[in-house]
């Protein structure tokens, strides 16, 4: 008995030799929001470098931040914006070498000159979206929409039939857009106003707080309209066709999620040749394709837009871009987040 | 059985577990039934397809995370039943006070939740320099495993008459043996259902493990739970666990029935 454990064991023991990484291959640590890539492309990455792929995920920034600050050590990470803000501000990064990443030429015009890095001096943009809304154009007219924006969500003729995104910086977003104030105010007095829009908003259309279900259930078309990200609508409009996408006239959220490259990363060089290959207009094909979120490549939000491409005639697809009013989220402090949230549970709980 | 017998309590107490079954094992069903889903859809049934098996299988980081939460379970596993077991016994022979004294120690990390215990076990590690890696967490899934295993056994052996180890011993038995010939086969039952607890609260833990796993090493758990949208493969996944459990409660249950009747037949024969 006592021998056959140890037996058990020893047999074991072998077999993880292999998966500890005895062999001297090269490896790559890159580090992704889950479901968030082709896994070919990853597989075609290797099969050029001649690299291991050592490919974890992640759900959250925050969750990711966590980790880099336990000391792990990633080569490839893709945060998004706020993020790499603070990733920067903190010296977490270092700079992309420019004559490896030498096509930067291929990023689409609305993912440029960005404010939190804009010589992309430490991040490359990997795919990209808008917060909007999906609506069901055979209860809500285009022009009724259109015309509305973000204040539909203050109109008692949709009571019931409405999804609003159960996130409180996106929440606080709609509320201080519509208001015609900056999504990244820290003024209490914008912020009170922004927590009146969102209780008048709960008392006035009753939304159901969701999360992903809403993608699902905005495809069989549960209700009239919802507050999601346009990636997720670019689904939900390939699948049911009733569906429209409104890019709200008050200004809305540009989320980019960019590669960047950890001060800590054991692997600089194969990191850069990797942001370098993801940039490359077949590969973030793949990957935007199968995604479904905005690609940073011009070319591929051509071709996937155009005739013939999978979201032909998809108008949630490509993020709407160079409208003044449109902001990306900076980081805010500590404080701010618990006031957000403190008031959106509020709000959540319709006091 | 006489019908007429059956009071309306029967038939009351019969639906109630029904309905408790069903509240078990719904969830269970409709994962399984959307496995084979055709569309990607979470609530509309489009058709009978293996789609979701084949991205399963040719998804690597999928089939990594299997790997990882099956290596890391089986270890800590055997490891933390070792142990477990040699503890629960010698604790069995302490005084008192100490054994009680400990027992509550033991106590502690169960009750602990583990978002505490995974944030201290992280710092541990990262305090003294040590990188995460495969290595740390199953040292993590040892630790938090082992209380369970203790305490499984620990009821068993208090059962135990000391008499029959006693006897062993002035029947020319060494200790070694009384352990392995007399004892050990006594709370057999216990070490096994013992391992079996220590199997499941590894196999599907996220926070601990999220919290001291390394570069690269994602259980099923943590890859479950870090999927930005939801993918039906994650279905296909969960169902071939659900048939390897049934498979292997299955043997467990019937292996001892069939070996028992062959001994019966041994001895008649």
């Amino acid at each position: 008995m006592m021998k056959r454990m140890i037996l058990v064991l020893m047999a074991l023991c072998l077999m993880a030799l292999p998966m500890m990484g005895a062999g001297a291959e090269e490896v790559l640590n890159v580090y992704n929001w889950g479901e968030y890539i082709d896994k070919q492309v990853i597989t075609a990455f290797e099969k050029e470098y001649n690299v291991r792929v050592n490919y974890s995920v992640y759900d959250s920034n925050e969750t990711m931040y966590t980790k880099l600050m336990s000391g792990a050590s990633y080569d490839v990470i893709i945060p998004s914006d706020y993020m790499i803000e603070r990733l920067i501000r903190e010296n977490k990064l270092q700079p992309i070498d420019h004559t490896v990443v030498d096509n930067l030429d291929n990023l689409a015009e609305g993912v440029r000159n960005m404010q939190y890095d804009p010589d992309n001096t430490y991040s490359v943009p990997y795919l990209w979206q808008t917060v909007g809304i999906v609506y069901d154009t055979t209860k809500i007219s285009r022009e009724e929409m259109e015309a509305q924006g973000f204040s539909a969500f203050l109109n008692p003729d949709y009571k019931g039939h409405v999804y609003m995104y159960d996130s409180e910086r996106d929440a606080f977003m709609i509320a201080l857009k519509a208001l015609g104030y900056s999504a990244n105010s820290s003024d209490m007095n914008e912020l009170n106003a922004a927590y009146d829009w969102l209780r008048e908003m709960d008392k006035a259309v009753r939304p159901s707080y969701v999360t992903d279900e809403v993608i699902d259930a905005m495809a069989n078309g549960e209700k009239w309209m919802a507050l999601v990200y346009s990636g997720d609508a670019a689904y939900i409009l390939s699948e049911n066709e009733d569906m429209g996408y409104c890019a709200p006239k008050e200004g809305t959220n540009v989320a980019i999620d960019a590669m960047v490259i950890p001060a800590n990363a054991s692997n600089p060089e194969m990191a850069n040749l990797f942001i370098r290959f993801i940039l490359e207009y077949e590969n973030s094909l793949m990957i935007s394709s199968e995604v479904g979120y905005a690609s940073s490549n011009a070319q591929v939000l051509e071709e996937l837009s155009g005739e013939g491409g999978d979201y032909e005639g998809n108008e949630a697809y490509i993020p709407r871009s160079g409208y003044e009013l449109d902001e990306i989220y900076h980081d805010i402090p500590e404080d701010l987040r618990s006031q957000y949230s403190s008031m959106w549970i509020k709000v959540k709980l319709h006091e | 059985m006489d019908k007429k017998k059956r009071s309306p309590w029967s038939f009351m107490s019969r639906g109630y577990l029904i309905l408790v079954l069903l509240f078990i094992y719904l969830p269970i069903g409709y994962v399984v039934v959307f496995s084979f889903n055709e569309s990607k859809s979470m609530t509309n049934f489009a058709g009978f397809s293996l789609k979701w098996y084949e991205s399963m299988f040719s998804d690597r980081t999928m089939l990594d995370s299997i790997k990882y939460t099956v290596l890391v379970a089986v270890i800590a596993t055997l490891v933390s039943t070792l142990i477990g077991t040699v503890a629960a016994i010698g604790l069995s022979k302490a005084r008192p006070l100490i054994r009680s004294i400990i027992l509550e120690v033991n106590n502690l990390p169960v009750m602990n939740p583990d978002i505490v215990t995974a944030i201290g076990m992280m710092l541990l590690f990262i305090v003294p320099g040590i990188q995460l890696s495969l290595t740390t967490l199953i040292l993590a899934h040892i630790t938090f495993c082992t209380p369970y295993v203790i305490l499984t056994i620990m009821p068993k052996l208090r059962q135990l008459d000391d008499n029959v180890a006693e006897a062993a011993l002035d029947l020319g038995a060494n200790p070694m043996q009384a352990l392995t010939k007399v004892i050990l086969p006594q709370i057999f039952p216990a070490i096994f259902s013992g391992a079996l607890i220590a199997f499941s609260m590894s196999f599907d833990d996220f926070v601990i493990s999220f919290f001291t796993a390394g570069v690269g090493i994602n259980n099923i758990s943590m890859y479950v739970y870090s999927m930005k949208r939801y993918n039906p493969s994650v279905n296909a996944l969960s169902t071939l666990i659900v048939i390897v459990v049934t498979l292997i409660l299955v043997l467990v249950n019937v292996i001892p029935y069939i070996k028992e009747k062959q001994t019966k037949k041994e001895a008649e024969a």
